[in-house]
């Protein structure tokens, strides 16, 4: 995925401002003070704002203005800052939400029946399941409990789920550890490096303000201050880099 | 061995609980206006009693291991109620209004229950329905039937237009604007003199089977039925059939992508959720129901007038969603049937009909504000009994 000179203004306010971004086979960690742009940059890339203007470009296919779930269906997923699960579905519901843009079956076949639809249902949720034993064992005898039984680490495990268990190419996490505590930090990430081992295949942009996370699991860093991109390397330069330092200092 | 007694327990619950349903709903509606009214506060009692108790879920989960049975108890009480009603028309008549009320409720289901969209122009749809299959029957006497097949798709094409709303706006605003055209279809029917204008349809031709005419009373088992048992058996088959159909839409990716919208629309989208042809679908799907059920009403009445499409036909419809409850099918239905069997029941008041009514809704809905049957867990079966891998 790239992004060329990527803009998008709300009134006067430029809250993206011109980023150029690749990413390749690997995973990159986009840092910047609150409010440098950065979930406004992840929204961008998985469709839910439109760019003013600049382009997106996804395995060599322009994707700019595309609406989320076509994006989605191209194989970008994401996760949410603030946990966003449907609160009064059950867990494998959720889950299932996360494999609707594979559903080959039609409303029509939802209607009838066929054969195939049944059998498209119970190997999704079978998918889910084993997904669901791979973060937390204990999470697939609760899979009919509603969300709002369960506790904010699986809250976040199940969210991650859900964008994983279709495959996705692209990975956007916003800040998935964020309101953890340090306990609950370790095994999310511990989750998130499980997810590399188990899908070469796949790619992240992670948001993410804690350092040790990011250098343990970032293989490149890209920093956003004001909306503009400032920065784009390996960890040890980015540490090193003034223009980043001022940024977080008060800059 | 325990396993086959905890089975036959749970069959136990539920042929008592869909046997008391029957006979409640039986009393209900052959009891004067205070035993319906006794019966159905026991009911309800019962219901918020039994969720207090924590047995809602298990008879529940119950239900669900033995669909057949709860199936199999409600299809003998529909098929044998026009012999235990002894043929009475009335009483008929009022089961029959229920059932075409019902598919209607079922339909403004999927848009208010499932996705949201509080929709105050059903009786729009209803209305359509019920026009296009009378005036092509009457002016061009095609086949009843064919016309009800024709209000189907007219209803259906007209949800596709008043959902186009639907995408730019949602809550109240959704609702202000399907009110808009709600009135709007009703001035409409009233200044088209080729539609009726304010004197209506009369003369709707009823439906008819190799020359048997609805309108004419059978023998059946040696009992003597009214002509309006043939359009109860009508209207309970295409409502068992709209329960059917409206029963594998929730529990099917299409239930569930309504239900992701209502809950967080950016969440949805991010899914793959095409969200304007879900929305779509759910308004051209609910109105399909009702436009069908419009085309019964009118060749069961033989006359539609606009005061059975207008705007206080859509609140009705809307209660007997809340009041059974939203995005259950069963309690839609349920919904439907005791707000039609309660508003016949009140005749007797006259003018302070409406005040009554008003009055029982506010009663049930304050002693179970999410309605009779409210909205549960999706349940698949059993998650892993089956040697099922998935695909990829
Ligand atoms: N929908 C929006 N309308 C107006 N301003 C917005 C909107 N979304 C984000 N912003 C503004 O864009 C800037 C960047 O926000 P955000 O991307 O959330 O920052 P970060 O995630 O880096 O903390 C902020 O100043 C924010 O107020
Ligand atoms: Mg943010």
């Amino acid at each position: 995925m790239q992004t060329e000179s990527l803009t998008i203004n709300f009134g006067g306010l430029k809250a993206v401002d011109e980023v150029d971004f690749a990413i390749a086979d690997e995973v990159v960690g986009l840092l910047g003070p609150n409010g440098s742009g950065k979930t406004t940059f992840l929204n961008l890339v998985s469709g839910i704002y439109r760019p003013t203007s600049g382009k997106i470009i996804f395995q060599q296919e322009d994707i700019t203005g595309s609406g989320a779930h076509v994006i989605r269906g191209k194989g970008i997923a994401r996760t949410f800052q603030t946990n966003r699960l449907c609160l009064n579905l059950s867990i494998i519901d959720n889950m299932l939400l996360g494999l609707y843009s594979k559903k080959k079956s039609t409303w029509w076949q939802a209607i009838l029946q066929p054969k195939q639809c049944r059998k498209e249902l119970r190997q999704n949720i079978e998918k889910c399941l084993q997904l669901l034993e791979h973060f937390n064992p204990d999470l697939v005898d609760k899979a009919y409990d509603p969300i709002t039984s369960i506790a904010l680490i699986d809250r976040r495990r199940i969210e991650i789920a859900r964008a994983i268990v279709g495959n996705p190419r692209l990975l956007l996490l916003d800040e998935p550890t964020a309101g953890l505590n340090s306990e609950e930090t370790t095994q999310i990430i511990n989750d998130i490096g499980k997810i590399r081992q188990g899908d070469q295949q796949i790619c992240m942009i992670i948001i993410e303000h804690d350092m040790n996370v990011i250098s343990s699991i970032c293989n490149r860093v890209v920093v956003l201050n004001a909306g503009k991109k400032i920065a784009d390397d390996t960890y040890q330069e980015i540490c090193k880099n003034e223009q980043v330092q001022t940024a977080y200092l008060g800059g | 061995m325990q396993r086959a007694a905890f089975a036959s327990k749970n069959s136990l619950v539920t042929l008592l609980v869909s046997v008391l349903a029957c006979v409640f709903l039986y009393f209900a509606l052959v009891g004067s206006l205070f035993v319906a009214l006794t019966v159905i506060g026991l009911g309800l009692a019962l219901i918020v009693f039994g969720e207090y108790m924590g047995k809602a879920e298990a008879i529940h989960t119950a239900f669900g291991e033995h669909r057949i049975l709860g199936i199999a108890v409600l299809i003998m009480f529909v098929l044998t109620l026009p012999f235990l009603l002894k043929g009475n028309n009335y009483l008929l008549h009022i089961v029959v209004m229920g059932g075409i009320y019902s598919v209607v409720a079922l339909g403004l289901n999927f848009q208010m229950g499932s996705t949201g969209m509080v929709n105050f122009a059903t009786a729009a749809f209803f209305g359509t329905g019920a026009y296009t299959s009378a005036l092509l029957v009457t002016k061009f006497s095609i086949s009843p039937w064919l016309g009800t097949v024709s209000g189907l798709a007219a209803a259906a094409f007209l949800g596709l237009l008043f959902g186009i709303p639907a995408l730019k706006t949602r809550g109240y605003y959704l609702s202000l604007v399907t009110m808009a055209l709600q009135v709007i279809f009703t001035l409409m029917i009233i200044n088209t003199s080729w539609l009726g204008g304010p004197n209506g349809v009369p003369g709707i031709p009823a439906y008819n089977i190799a020359g048997f005419s609805f309108k004419t009373s059978v023998v059946l088992f040696g009992m003597k039925l009214p002509y309006q048992a043939n359009y109860y058996y009508l209207v309970f088959a295409i409502l068992g059939l709209a329960v059917l159909v409206a029963g594998r839409l929730y529990n099917s990716h299409v239930g569930l992508a309504w239900n992701a919208i209502e809950q967080d629309e950016i969440v949805a989208v991010t899914q793959g959720i095409n969200q304007t042809k879900i929305k779509l679908l759910a308004f051209a799907l609910g109105a399909a129901f009702a436009g069908l059920a419009g085309a019964l009403y009118g060749h069961y009445t033989s006359f539609i007038g606009v005061e059975n499409f207008d705007f206080s036909i859509s609140l009705i419809f809307i209660c007997m969603v809340l009041l059974g409850g939203m995005d259950n099918v069963l309690g839609v239905v349920l919904g439907a049937m005791l707000l039609t069997i309660v508003d016949e029941k009140l005749r007797d008041f006259a003018d302070y009909r409406m005040l009554m009514y008003s009055l029982i809704l506010i009663i049930i809905l304050l002693a179970r504000s999410q309605g009779l049957l409210p909205k549960r867990i999706r349940k698949y079966g059993k998650l892993r009994d089956s040697k099922i891998e998935p695909n990829f």
